[in-house]
């Protein structure tokens, strides 16, 4: 099926697409909206998107590929982010990330991401995108078994 | 104004580019990215000069002369950076040469003759990334080759602004592609292999054909449609075949077509190749045809100039009617090279006033009873019945013909054609003597 | 020692809201911004001595002058794209006190001449921007944004996708038009930033957070905090072998090694300073030993041949290895590079495969040349800043702790 913005994305459309000099600039935000309902972004997404903003496919596709957290691929698994820059690697990042490997990864598809800017709650990681500070392989298991 | 480049005073106008003054007045900078016809994109960072003043070595592409601009190109600090990026760019660039297609004319090839020649550092794997992957449209992409200069990726953006081409990725796993399941589809899609400065971009059509060092090359002009593209034919002779054109390349011409050339036009190189193998006539024999009536002659407006005036001559002495019919197609010409009307020279018909009515010419058509085609299209292929049917021809003749005359092609018979624009330009044979004779030479011995 | 200028309301719980932001202050400084004129707007901020927030330093009000001074229709992009490792200062702002932020937009705007301001903050922040778009549909309705205001300015917020890249002013424009995060080329002259060919100011979180105080408390009583050539306070970030990382707002000129002590606990674990990363992981690294007398503000860490950047000491303790530390910084580095220029591309990949060899303890001479020999292709010859301060980085950690790299080699 080809395709379409639901509803709720499309009211959100209307609010925003009249709030830049130019539809180019709509790119971003609408990969977004494609990305959260789709859980990832289609290729049919993103014609509809080249349609919209009236640019190449091309320039959507190369767009997308830029940003780290756009996903082109359907998700197997929900999706575990671990932090993995200095001041999390200085407070046990690596044990965590092993932790989640040898026990959750059949569950979660576990990636390792640059500073998330949580560098005060390290070790840290996402579960769906929302932080989870000051982990203990304790506290891991407290949360994923919970989730 | 004048500006110094090394020591050496340069004339220039305020507010140039300052690689531009320098590549009009033949001074080696090295560069990728910079295109004359393109513009600059300073990622490459090759053509960085030092600028009295300026405490940072400055890319020329982004440089505006001003008076009194004194500019290094030779200095050890400069020749050091040149030596350091194209070392960065030859980093993971793959051992291809020896079936790369670029080998001869490759930028990198050349700068590490002139810059290079260091011993290499590289003690760590190289970045993969895809290797002959058909975009389509007769060009092959290598990943690990390319330099991301981007030339390509704004060529399809900005000049046929069919956008098919651009970067995927992000930092050293950046690499040029089309999206997947498309392809590269325009009319001018295989200039990019011709604007690549190194082998990421090939040709398909030349593939693994010839090494450019055994070529050699004439200035000439495309005769595939009314616009004139100033081209290079590119050539050789080997020992155990005729000479083989094996490529056009653009050249360069600011008021035409710049750099570019459709593709239509790029492989209609290989026309030039065939020739007419079968047994040609003797001319005394056509002697003996002309004392009939009712003679008619209809000539190619692809002709040159001299080819043109040679046939109006021959048509006056033997009371000939003459005509040229235009190659026209509606559906061929668009906004930028290409012409609806197909032919070379239509430009020079109507200056010699060669009768081109449609209308006349069927008319005398119906009453002719010898026809003599001087390479036209439409009699090539078109037969004719209760005629007697004179060909002179560049290449094979599918219809039936009383006599056949062999005539050498544009490749191999210099002259002059002007262009939709009323612009005149001269080309030139190949250096190989054909032996097929010209037309001028076989109507001369009739006049 | 700690100063609460910016950080004023972020332990007042439901700081974030407009009640509560109402009560604690909140747009209060828009009655005195509206008996200005722009310009005096402008020239109060000069006065004040504001230096951007973001890492660069650079004074507020000479680059607010510059986008006034230019034609057309001006717009103003707030720079939440905080991606420098050991930052997390923005987004304190952001989740507990956006009103602030929103208050300083509305100066920054008024003071320029724009009436359109974005947001531009990174992808992962999205609990944080949640927050900060709930605080812009309440001051919509309060009638402080949007057009029934006694000055229009209009607020979107334009969310990033993970590129640290974007953080770069120029990337963050180029992004904010739809394109890839690639930074533009410099200009010869000095001029203004442009979103979509018109005048455009990017500023910090922070340094617009800072301007409500500034208006209404007058530049001097700005300048009464931190040094002369320093005025004000920053929000210092410290986080890594420390006992009580967080954010706290301090003056500029305190001593460093104070600040870790009072306001950081101390090195965890009661162990001893090795070294500390003064300004988020692109400032060049410091031995304990040099850090006696340095103080947190621009002039005394530049002499010291670091820098201030974005205040966020990465602390190091003895029991850390210089080289998995500097491995860490070059793999983030590598993943980060846009791709555009020819240097950064291949060199912060040929560099973190080179860090590899001393991981494994495999290396030799040459590859420690090509630390160096790669650092300084990389430095003064690319596009952007990132290049150059990767090869601080680098220079930094070869300068100071050559011995664990020697270590390493065969």
């Amino acid at each position: 099926m080809s395709f379409s913005f639901n509803q709720d994305n499309t009211m959100k459309i209307d609010l925003i697409k009249d709030r830049y000099p130019e539809k180019k600039a709509l790119i971003l935000p609408l990969l977004w909206l494609a990305q959260k309902q789709e859980s990832y972004i289609r290729e049919d997404a993103m014609q509809y998107i080249s349609e919209f903003t009236q640019m190449p496919y091309m320039h959507v596709y190369s767009v997308a590929t830029f940003y780290t957290m756009f996903r082109l691929q359907k998700p197997e698994k929900r999706v575990i982010e671990v932090c993995r820059t200095l001041s999390c690697e200085l407070n046990g990042s690596e044990e965590i990330k092993k932790h989640l490997e040898s026990q959750y990864s059949d569950a979660f598809e576990i990636i390792e991401v640059e500073c998330m800017g949580a560098c005060s709650g390290a070790p840290m990681c996402t579960l769906d995108g929302k932080y989870l500070e000051n982990l203990t392989p304790g506290k891991i298991d407290e949360v994923l078994d919970a989730n | 104004m004048k500006i110094m480049i090394d020591n050496t005073p340069i004339e220039c106008e305020e507010d140039e580019l300052l690689i531009d003054v320098m590549l009009d007045n033949n001074i080696h900078i090295p560069h990728f990215c910079y295109h004359q016809d393109l513009g600059a994109d300073g990622n490459c960072r090759m053509c960085m000069v030092e600028i009295k003043g300026q405490k940072r070595p400055q890319i020329a592409c982004d440089t505006l002369v001003k008076e009194n601009l004194e500019v290094s190109t030779k200095s050890e600090n400069i020749t050091e950076i040149k030596r350091s990026i194209l070392e960065l760019e030859l980093l993971n660039h793959p051992v291809d040469c020896p079936i790369c297609d670029q080998a001869g004319e490759c930028k990198l090839q050349d700068y590490y003759m002139d810059y290079g020649l260091y011993e290499s550092h590289l003690s760590t794997p190289k970045t993969k990334k895809g290797k002959h992957i058909d975009l389509g449209s007769n060009v092959i992409l290598d990943q690990e080759r390319c330099v991301l200069c981007t030339r390509c990726t704004r060529f399809t953006s900005d000049i046929t602004k069919t956008g098919e081409l651009g970067i995927i990725g992000r930092g050293d796993s950046a690499r040029v592609a089309v999206a997947p399941g498309r392809e590269l589809n325009n009319p001018y899609a295989m200039n990019v292999v011709e604007l690549c400065p190194v082998g990421a971009l090939t040709s398909k059509d030349f593939r693994f054909k010839q090494r450019v060092w055994f070529l050699d090359s004439t200035e000439s002009i495309c005769h595939g449609c009314s616009r004139g593209c100033n081209i290079h034919i590119d050539y050789n002779e080997t020992k155990y075949t005729n000479e083989k054109i094996h490529r056009f390349r653009a050249r360069r011409n600011t008021q035409i077509n710049q750099s570019f050339l459709c593709d239509y036009g790029r492989l209609s190189y290989k026309v030039l190749n065939e020739s007419f193998s079968g047994t040609v006539s003797e001319i005394k024999e056509l002697k003996a045809l002309l004392i009939m009536e009712n003679k008619l002659a209809l000539v190619s407006p692809s002709m040159s100039l001299q080819q043109l005036q040679s046939v109006k001559e021959f048509s006056q002495t033997y009371d000939i009617d003459l005509f040229s019919l235009a190659y026209m197609d509606e559906s061929f010409g668009d906004d930028w090279l290409k012409t609806n009307d197909l032919s070379a020279n239509f430009r020079g018909v109507k200056e010699l006033n060669i009768n081109s009515s449609k209308e006349a010419f069927d008319t005398s058509l119906e009453n002719a009873e010898l026809v003599i085609n001087f390479d036209h299209d439409l009699l090539k292929h078109q037969e004719l019945h209760n005629k007697r049917v004179v060909q002179f021809t560049t290449s094979n003749c599918d219809t039936h013909y009383e006599l056949i005359f062999a005539i050498a092609n544009f490749a191999h018979d210099s002259g002059t054609i002007i262009n939709c624009d009323g612009i005149r330009q001269d080309f030139y044979a190949t250096k190989y003597k054909s032996e097929t004779p010209t037309l001028v030479e076989l109507l001369g011995a009739l006049v | 020692m700690q100063t609460k200028i910016v950080s004023k309301n972020f332990d007042i719980p439901l700081s974030h809201t407009m009640d509560v932001a109402l009560k604690n202050g909140r747009y209060t400084s828009l009655d005195r911004l509206f008996t200005y004129k722009p310009q005096q707007v402008i020239d109060t901020i000069k006065a004040s001595g504001l230096r951007g927030k973001g890492g660069s330093g650079a004074y507020a009000g000479n680059k607010w002058q510059l986008a006034s001074d230019h034609h057309g229709i001006k717009y103003v992009v707030v720079n939440a794209d905080e991606s420098e490792p050991g930052t997390f200062k923005d987004r304190q702002i952001i989740s507990h006190d956006p009103h602030l932020l929103i208050e300083g937009i509305i100066a920054a705007c008024y003071a320029i001449g724009s009436n359109t301001a974005y947001i531009y903050v990174r992808g992962e922040y999205e609990a944080f921007s949640d927050i900060l778009q709930s605080a812009i549909e309440e001051a919509y309705e309060k009638k402080i944004l949007g057009s029934e205001t006694k000055y229009l300015v209009d607020i979107t917020i334009h969310r990033g996708a993970g590129a640290y890249i974007c953080g770069e002013k120029s990337a963050l424009l180029e992004s904010l038009e739809g394109n890839r995060g690639h930074p533009r080329l410099k200009p010869h002259s000095l001029q203004p930033e442009f979103y979509f060919g018109q005048p455009t100011l990017v500023t910090n979180v922070e340094t617009i957070a800072s301007v409500p105080f500034i208006i209404e408390n007058g530049a001097d009583a700005y300048r009464a905090y931190g040094t002369d050539a320093s005025p004000g306070t920053l929000l210092f970030s410290i986080s890594g072998n420390i006992t009580n990382p967080g954010v706290y707002e301090a003056e500029f000129g305190v001593n460093m090694l104070e600040y870790i002590e009072t306001m950081g606990g101390g090195v965890k674990n009661g162990k001893k300073l090795k070294a500390v990363i003064p300004g988020g992981a692109s400032t060049p690294v410091l031995p304990a030993s040099m850090l006696k007398d340095a103080t947190l503000d621009y002039e005394s860490l530049k002499s010291l041949g670091s820098a201030l950047g974005t205040g966020g000491m990465i602390i190091l303790d003895e029991d850390v290895s210089m080289v998995k530390a500097l491995k860490n910084l070059l793999r983030f580095y590598h993943h980060e590079s846009c791709g555009q220029c020819t240097p950064c591309r291949e060199g912060t990949s040929w560099v973190d495969k080179t860090l590899d060899k001393f991981i494994t303890k495999t290396a030799t001479q040459e590859d420690l040349n090509i630390l160096r020999s790669v650092s300084q292709s990389m430095n003064g010859k690319t596009i952007c800043v990132f290049a150059p301060a990767v090869s601080a980085v680098i220079d930094g950690f070869l300068k100071h702790f050559e011995s664990e790299f020697l270590e390493c080699m065969v």
